[in-house]
């Protein structure tokens, strides 16, 4: 027996981001952060941004299946952005105001008709391929056939979900005839045809699935190793399924027909599969290539925070960012004694939120919530606290409320949690919620559970535990993705992955989310989401506990950092390195 | 210590102690003054684990409040004040993130961090005896069957079957329980094969032959006769386990497999202070300092028993035998 050697235990952190991709590949809408997430502004070094240079992006996870078709991602993804361009994208500024979704192949949003469930795009003039040929509407439907191919699986389940047919559909191998629900009446014109109304479809045209693929050029599985680009960069070299990935400038990529991505570095080097210590310790060293290197999916954890807030020169380089992220406390209405509303009203008046963001790594990386939807405007927040438990937790309300519901000499419940070490639904959190309770007469044992098995557990209709830790992120800062997986009642799945964990299956809300999926205002949306939030809270069928801040080291010749609520990280498209 | 090393070691140890050992023992044992001082810091140990509801409640603190305003929670929730917040209140400082104190802490892990240690020494060394006599003494048939089993136990890897075995136990099982029955369970090969190779060796010495042929059953013989022989190889070879055991029991915690939050176990704490080595690292010195004071002590005191127990080692050190003081007079009376 030999001395246990030091092994780092931040794997544990891949394995969590590990999860959600490989939750996305069982088709289901799993909280996802593609490239990372989170927003707010953050600083660069001084000076006029300037073309050239080599810009090394270090990260933990591959950019595996570099596929259009296959790719999972929130706004058409970080890195992938660089490579593909979609029908529409996030507008590329800091803050709130890059939340909003703007046309990038497309000259509009889309014109909608006839209650949102048709949708016309026309694309820009002057579009091209990497090969110098031009861009054409069909290429995009046939981009979207392929996603629907079962070898080339991993995307969103939406565009199946939502188009006419789509359901049904084997993608374009199979069925050589194609999608009806998608004309192309000329060379610049893609018409959609959806089965419903869905008046975020310009959120949707953001995920890689709208990006051209020319027919020709197709090489099915083994398409993701030389992708056709029509970003500002191609693909040189891939090794390892997105291990590491080069891209260079694409000459035919022109500017002009393209105001968000501002493509400075002349080359562009991602290196993935590094543990996140090792990634962190390179950005704060800042030695060699890697003082223009970023990271686009590692956050400071606590302890590294400590140490890079002791240090100004170090503080000066973390971009901070939001991504619209809640992690909570889910209730199984159907298990004792999750069922007597006051019990549930109890714990979220008895929860100490100060040491459960400590526990996250404390206030400069949570924010504690308590609604449900992240604290952005995009998603249509409305502040509630409908049972306040201050900052530190209100015990006597939750012994008053217990005893209502016939515990007055206190309780004892089971807390199932992850034991991945990601400060989400890890020990830490539990074990201050554990004392949080134990304030209120609430025993709380706790019940910790590996990775997949406790993503299996929470999501299975028959398994689900009564009380547990959860989080969810949306695939769009819209108030859609974010609370009808969880709250609709038509979700609920009963064999398989299922996110309705509080199983609401009520007329109301249902009907309402419907009505908001008509409108194509997204602001007036926004407002209707934010109320529908409010109207689920009072349920208590959560207990929010705090959105995720993310805070992520770059090099020090970084420039025109850019970080926008939509995705809480810094852009590759707008960062300089010269 | 690898495995082989503790077998060789053990096994030089004598077949058998004299009959007036116990005195001896203790003679010998006290003459090493590094045992001596290393029996001291383990009772000590010991004292403070048995001791721990009293300790912390002389500190004033238990091991599971939290203490949001010891931390700067804007700066990750690094400890307020010098050496992780040491302060006249937390003896040992708090913990990052939760202010819990750390003095509780230690001591409530030292009753983990021991106690499954004693708990799995002392399974091995059953399991491992009664094994090893019975391999000796029984029929050829029964010797090849647990000697194979022993082979098959000492090629188990320990940590391997002991991170499968604690992944797939209910979590409703009582932790330390667990692990000090997976630690026992697993590894009891050495013991039984020390037991094994000594007792076939006694079988042919005129004492155990005379018990035979006055027609004494083989169980008696193996109380009567063997067992006391076999005390000091067995005694020796526990000296030592224990202090791997400790050290099994804190990597378990460590790669997360072991003692569940919030029950403290050294292991379990070094875990959670591994990233803070830069930021606090008074956290990580604290369970890490500990766990390598108790396997040095407990090491030392292992080898000292070993010395004590095995004449020729003793003699050879000159100790306890009075032999040395006598040479010291002699010296002082030439000079």
């Amino acid at each position: 027996m030999s001395q246990p050697s030091v092994i780092p235990r931040r794997v544990a952190t891949t394995a969590a981001v590990i999860l959600v991709l490989v939750a996305g590949l069982a088709g289901c809408a799993g909280p996802r952060s593609d490239d990372g997430g989170g927003s707010g502004g953050g600083s660069g070094a001084s000076g006029k941004p300037r073309k050239g240079g080599t810009l090394t992006v270090l990260n933990s996870n591959p950019q595996e299946d570099f596929d259009p078709a296959r790719l999972y991602t929130s706004g058409g993804g970080n890195v992938p952005s660089l490579v593909f361009r979609t029908l529409t994208t996030r507008n590329r500024e800091d803050g709130a105001a890059g939340a909003q979704v703007v046309p990038d192949l497309a000259t509009s949003l889309g014109t909608p008709s006839k209650n949102a469930t048709v949708w016309t795009y026309t694309l820009k003039d002057g579009l091209k391929y990497e090969d110098g040929t031009a861009i054409t509407s069909a290429d995009i439907k046939y981009g979207i056939e392929r996603s629907f191919a079962a070898e080339l699986s991993g995307g969103a389940p939406y565009l199946r979900d939502w188009l006419i047919g789509g359901a049904d559909y084997q993608g374009p191998y199979k069925d050589k005839k194609g999608l009806d629900s998608i004309e192309v009446p000329d060379d610049r014109t893609i018409v959609f045809h959806l089965n419903k109304p869905e008046g975020e479809f310009p959120f949707l045209a953001t995920q890689t699935q709208t990006t051209p693929v020319p027919r020709a050029k197709d090489t099915g599985t083994t398409y993701e190793e030389h992708p056709v680009s029509s970003g500002p960069y191609k693909v040189v070299s891939n090794e390892n399924d997105g291990e590491r990935l080069v891209l260079e400038r694409n000459p035919h990529w022109s500017a002009k027909t393209d105001e968000e991505r501002k493509a400075y570095p002349d080359r562009i080097d991602v290196r993935s599969g590094l543990d996140s210590a090792v990634i962190n310790q390179r950005l704060s060293a800042s030695q060699g290539a890697d003082a223009a290197a970023v990271t686009t999916d590692t956050n400071l954890g606590p302890a590294e925070l400590a140490k890079v807030s002791s240090d100004k020169k170090l503080a000066a380089r973390v971009g901070t960012g939001h991504f619209g992220y809640t992690n909570y406390i889910a209730f199984n209405p159907k298990v004792k004694p999750f069922d007597n509303p006051k019990v549930r009203q109890a714990i979220s008046y008895a929860v100490d939120r100060s040491s459960v963001i400590n526990a996250a790594g404390g206030s400069s990386l949570a924010e504690p919530a308590t609604t449900y939807l992240p604290n952005q405007k995009s998603f249509g927040h409305t502040p509630y606290d409908h049972f306040p438990a201050g900052e530190t937790g209100n015990a006597a309300k939750a012994k008053e409320l217990l005893k209502e519901a016939g515990y007055a000499k206190g309780l004892t419940v089971t807390l199932t949690h992850s034991n991945d070490k990601d400060f989400e639904t890890s020990p830490e959190i539990a074990t201050a919620l554990q004392a949080a309770l134990k304030k209120a007469g609430i025993t709380v044992e706790l019940k910790g559970l590996e990775g997949n098995d406790y993503s299996d557990t929470i999501h299975s209709a028959a398994k689900e535990p009564g009380f547990f830790l959860a989080h969810w992120g949306a695939d769009w800062p819209s108030g859609g993705p974010f609370l009808a997986p969880i709250f609709d009642g038509r979700q609920i799945v009963k064999d398989g992955a299922n996110f309705n964990t509080g199983f609401l299956d009520d007329p109301s809300v249902n009907k309402e989310i419907d009505e908001i999926n008509k409108l194509t205002d997204l602001e007036a949306a926004a407002q209707r989401w934010g109320a529908l939030d409010k109207k689920i809270g009072e349920k208590a069928l959560t207990v929010p506990l705090f959105h995720p801040v993310y805070k992520r080291l770059f090099g020090q010749d970084v420039k025109n950092v850019v970080i926008s609520d939509w995705t809480g990280v810094l852009d590759i498209s707008q960062v300089a390195v010269k | 210590m690898s495995e082989a090393l503790l077998v060789q070691e053990a096994g030089a140890a004598p077949a058998a102690a004299p009959a007036s050992g116990a005195r001896q023992f203790w003679r010998r044992l006290r003459a090493q003054r590094a045992a001596t001082v290393a029996a001291a810091v383990v009772l000590l140990l010991f004292l403070a684990a048995l001791a721990a509801p009293l300790l912390a409640a002389l500190a004033g603190q238990d091991p599971d409040t939290y203490h949001p305003g010891l931390v700067d929670s804007a700066a990750g929730g690094v400890p307020v004040g010098s050496f992780g917040g040491i302060s006249a209140d937390h003896w040992f400082g708090v913990e990052p993130q939760t202010g819990r104190d750390l003095f509780a802490r230690v001591v409530y892990g030292a009753r983990v961090s021991l106690g499954v240690a004693v708990v799995a020494t002392v399974l091995q060394v059953t399991i491992g005896v009664t094994v090893g006599l019975a391999a000796a003494l029984g029929s050829r048939l029964l010797d090849q069957v647990l000697s194979r089993i022993t082979d098959i136990n000492v090629a188990l890897p320990l940590m391997v079957i002991a991170l499968g075995l604690l992944a797939i136990v209910p979590s409703s099982f009582p932790r330390p329980v667990l692990i000090a029955l997976v630690i026992g369970g697993i590894n009891w090969a050495g013991t039984s094969k020390i037991v094994r190779a000594q007792a076939l060796a006694l079988k042919s010495l005129d004492f155990v032959s005379a018990a035979r042929l006055s027609g004494r059953g083989r169980w008696s013989i193996a109380r009567r006769e063997l067992l006391p022989s076999l005390a000091a190889p067995v005694i020796t070879y526990a000296a030592l386990l224990f202090p791997v055991n400790i050290t099994v029991e804190a990597a378990l915690s460590f790669l997360g497999v072991g003692i569940k939050p919030p029950t403290p176990s050294w292991g379990q704490m070094l875990t959670e202070a591994d990233t803070w080595y830069q930021s606090a690292p008074t956290y990580l010195l604290l369970p890490a300092g500990l766990l390598f004071v108790t396997v040095l002590a407990l090491t030392v005191l292992g080898e000292g028993v070993r010395t004590a127990l095995d004449p020729r080692a003793a003699s050879r050190l000159r100790i306890g035998t009075g032999r040395e003081e006598r040479q010291e007079r002699t010296k002082e009376r030439a000079s």
